[in-house]
């Protein structure tokens, strides 16, 4: 069951949190493997558990997608910035459909926004930055997560002006409760599972 | 989360089953299952063993845990303790829900079962609603929820999560002069 758990993982991750985590190769292998399937005509009794179990991988693949369209609509502006501005070698946080399905939001956004009031507005104030039209992603905001592999002093920052930051140690198996920021770096590397 | 969500992911925890049918190695993309002798029993994860329940196909065996007295102790440990006691099954209420309701009659003492494993429950979410309550009034920047299952953080979830951004959002428009972004709102 390992594929389809760390299949699921990922997908509570996108779930939660804000920015997009890219997980394009079990996409693939999973719609190879279901591909692979359909050939399995023996026997009722086998392609009935193949079948519902291709049902629920789809089930899980669907919601995932949905989940980073959903944060594609939300965020465009700030997704295709990111998009641009990472370097030559890094890989893509966005699928080439995913690039091409927030490329034209913004577009048909953008026409939808001047047809229907800004070319009414007066000369100078018919352009919209969307950038700060569109509310970015709140990194900071609280995530649950549990911990794969220990990872020591990570630093806390503190709520109020009265408190120290201070530092945990992450055990392996626990789950937390804390910041998004601090925690982004190990979500990216799978040193923690969003939950 | 939906609570569905987290109904979906329980039913991947293996139960042992009993078949009446026989068929031979099933290659499934998550693992290998079987072969499936008649009166032999077989590990297969919830999903497969609740259809085959449903289709006459077979008993389901109730896991360990499922026991009155294992299950009597755990309530009386959970009261006395004011932390997060280990679960029984990190899907302990889904599972019980299940299998209580598709295989009660492979389950003895099933609607005693059912009390304590609610019991269990709502000591667990009053817990977790106190320390809720302490995490925003002492404005806590962090805090280890071991024995918290999926469930049960689902339940406050959402709640929780936007109270911290809300007061998050109002701290920092405290400090004069702080660049963040615009928040989200919705």
């Amino acid at each position: 069951m390992s594929d389809v758990l760390s299949d699921d993982g990922s997908d509570v991750n996108q779930d939660d949190s804000q920015e997009d985590v890219m997980t394009p190769a079990e996409l693939i292998a999973k719609l190879e493997e279901e591909a692979n399937l359909q050939r399995v005509k023996k026997g009722d009794a086998k392609a009935g558990i193949h079948r519902m179990e291709i049902d629920r991988i789809r089930f899980v693949l669907s919601s995932y997608l949905r989940s980073r369209l959903q944060k594609i609509e939300k965020f465009f502006p700030h997704v295709l910035e990111k998009e641009k501005s990472r370097g030559e070698g890094d890989p893509s946080l966005l699928s080439p459909e995913e690039f091409a399905f927030a490329k034209e939001y913004y577009a048909i956004t953008e026409t939808y926004l001047k047809a229907v009031a800004l070319k009414r507005m007066p000369s100078n104030l018919q352009t919209v930055d969307m950038l700060k039209a569109v509310p970015e992603p709140c990194l900071d905001s609280f995530v649950f997560l549990r911990v794969k592999e220990r990872q020591e002093n990570i630093l806390v920052e503190p709520e109020t002006d009265d408190q120290r930051e201070y530092v945990v140690d992450l055990e392996e198996g626990s789950q937390h409760l804390m910041r998004y920021r601090t925690i982004a770096p190990l979500v990216s590397s799978g040193a923690v599972q969003l939950i | 989360m939906d609570p569905s969500e987290v109904e979906f992911l329980a039913e991947k925890e293996i139960v042992k089953i009993i078949p009446n049918f026989s068929l031979d190695k099933v290659y499934l993309i998550g693992g290998d299952l079987g072969p499936f002798n008649p009166g032999l029993p077989v590990d297969v994860p919830v999903w497969l063993a609740l259809n085959l329940k449903q289709r006459q196909k077979c008993r389901i065996v109730p896991p360990a845990w499922m026991d009155v007295e294992k299950l009597e102790e755990m309530r009386d440990l959970e009261r006395k303790e004011e932390a997060f006691t280990p679960v029984p099954s990190p899907y302990y209420m889904e599972l019980t829900k299940l299998l209580l309701n598709y295989a009660s009659d492979n389950i003895p003492k099933a609607d005693e079962i059912r009390t304590l494993v609610k019991d269990i429950w709502d000591t667990r979410v009053a817990k977790l609603r106190l320390s809720a309550d302490s995490f925003i009034s002492q404005m806590e920047a962090h805090a280890k929820l071991d024995n918290l299952t999926l469930m049960e953080i689902n339940t406050i979830r959402a709640f929780l999560l936007d109270s911290l951004n809300c007061m998050y959002k109002l701290r920092s428009n405290l400090q004069p002069g702080s660049s963040k972004g615009q928040f989200t709102d919705y």
